[in-house]
């Protein structure tokens, strides 16, 4: 491949905190942003978010206000805010935020599993529950998919091609790899990639309950005992580059994006397929051109489920070669949740930093070894583990898979 | 709930994010960037604050604070006094 991919921003938000240096920090010191909800609905005591969850109480929009103006982040739905919120800080990170011209030029791919779900929810209240026959005017670019996308670009000054993509827990995974895509296929030197989600609502918390994929205690990925995922919310936003771009202007170069793997398992809705998974994951280290005994640091889909963790023992167990011990595995769910349509991307980012740093944050929650999950497993706490190269995984419902793999910038 | 013009100033400074020493009655709501989407915003806070109900329609040609007080005020109580929102059937869709 002719065109080389540099990282050269990242930004964040999470229940962790906001920031990428907090959300790293926090990470590595064993911290969790999961805790205990226990809130009725303030119309309807009857329903209740009750149990585990990765909330973000507060986001300081300070910074984007200055850049953007008060009136326009005031405005914005929760799930564009931490959109706006991590790429600001992304493009500061990269050094492009005062850079009109590049901006300007730049391509935006964001995901997300849904829109507005904050304004969804309003706007049914109103008319459903209170009987208004009216909702706000903004209902509708609020909660569209594309939402996000459609600030960031106006907020940012990005003319370029910007669009969303959705599959689901996929989405900014996947989001990543057509980014760099369009940078290798010449139609940018810059592309925003990312994805953005707020799903603690109501609406979506009794969904998710229907699902029945929910823990009841906390996430506690490939751990004995585990019973399920931790709602999240946030954003995650990495700035990509073509790697003579990103050289010739003297930017900071975190790692190098070398491979991305998709693959569909055409199988079932929510059950995930290790044939399937498994695809990707070879798909992406074919494009990366790394042997399988690379040693590696994972930063694993690890949801807490029975059944994703089990599988996705089976699919890295299948491809990883050399002896398990010179690969780890992290799971940074059982930290910050899972933020859906942002996990591919907060994982990614966050994999980066423990590739660059040399070092492998723990796996939280872990109760004791389940012989269905025998991985490499970063426990305990942060330890030195020198990786040469970075696989993210993300495995979404619908079967719809994604894996990324970064050295070393 | 009676609405006093106090407590429609105080949404009015929220809504529009226009500090509340500025909302002077004969302050222009152009000059203090107050647009037709913040005066939706308000009547929508208010609504869902006193649990009242208005036609947005109504605050076509306001163009100072103190007419938008005015109006919201006179609109508001009579809104109140004819009973809360919900009382009216949801539109059919």
């Amino acid at each position: 491949m002719s065109v080389r991919i540099a990282v050269t921003g990242l930004g964040c938000v999470s229940a962790l905190g906001q920031s990428v240096p907090t959300n790293w920090a926090r990470l590595k010191e064993g911290e969790t942003g999961i805790r205990r909800l226990s809130q009725p609905h303030p119309d309807q005591p009857r329903l209740i978010r009750e149990g585990p969850a990765a909330v973000i109480d507060r986001v300081d929009t300070s910074a984007a206000d200055a850049y953007a103006g008060r009136k326009v982040t005031a405005q914005l739905d929760p799930v564009a805010v931490y959109a706006v919120v991590a790429t600001h800080e992304a493009l500061t990170d990269a050094g492009l935020i005062d850079d009109p011209v590049t901006l300007a030029g730049a391509n935006i791919v964001y995901g997300g599993a849904s829109g507005g779900n904050a304004t969804m929810e309003d706007g049914y209240v109103r008319i459903l529950l209170k009987g208004q026959a009216s909702v706000h005017p903004l209902t509708i670019p609020k909660t569209m998919s594309s939402a996000a996308v459609s600030q960031l670009s106006m907020i940012f000054g990005v003319k370029g091609i910007a669009f969303a993509i959705s599959s689901a827990c996929s989405s900014s995974a996947h989001a990543i790899s057509e980014a760099a895509y369009m940078i290798r296929a010449g139609r940018a030197k810059v592309a925003i990639a990312g994805g953005t989600d707020s799903s603690l609502h109501y609406g979506s918390w009794y969904s998710w309950l229907a699902l029945q994929a929910m823990a009841t205690d906390t996430c506690r990925p490939f751990s004995i005992d585990r019973k399920g995922m931790v709602l999240g919310e946030g954003a995650a936003t990495v700035v990509l580059e073509d790697m003579d771009h990103a050289k010739a202007r003297g930017a900071t170069i975190y790692a190098e994006l070398i491979g991305a793997g998709g693959s569909s398992d055409a199988g079932h809705l929510t059950a995930p397929s290790a044939e399937g998974a498994g695809a990707a994951v070879r798909a992406a280290y074919a494009e990366a051109g790394i042997p399988t005994d690379t040693p590696v640091i994972v930063s694993a889909h690890g949801t807490g489920t029975p059944l994703n963790d089990k599988t996705e023992t089976e699919v890295m167990r299948s491809v990883l070669t050399g002896g398990l011990d010179r690969h780890r595995v992290i799971a940074t769910k059982s930290a910050h949740g899972h933020l859906l349509g942002a996990g591919g991307a907060i994982e990614f980012l966050l994999g980066v930093l423990a590739l660059r740093d040399g070092v492998a944050p723990p796996i939280l929650g872990y109760l004791g070894p389940d012989p269905e999950c025998d991985l490499p497993l970063s426990l305990g706490e942060t330890r030195p583990f020198e990786a040469e190269a970075l696989v993210s995984n993300s495995f979404a419902f619908g079967g719809l898979n994604s894996v990324l793999i970064a050295k070393r910038g | 709930m009676s609405v006093s013009p106090d407590s429609v100033l105080d949404i009015i400074a929220e809504e529009s994010l226009v500090e509340r020493s500025a909302l002077t009655p004969d302050a222009t709501l152009e000059s203090l960037g107050i647009q037709s989407l913040d005066i939706i915003s308000i009547v929508f806070a208010l609504e869902d604050k006193f649990g009242i109900v208005l036609e947005q329609s109504e605050f076509e040609g306001v163009t100072t604070v103190q007419q938008l007080v005015d109006i919201i005020v006179v609109k508001a109580n009579a809104a109140a006094e004819a009973g809360p929102a919900g009382a009216e059937p949801a539109a059919k869709a």
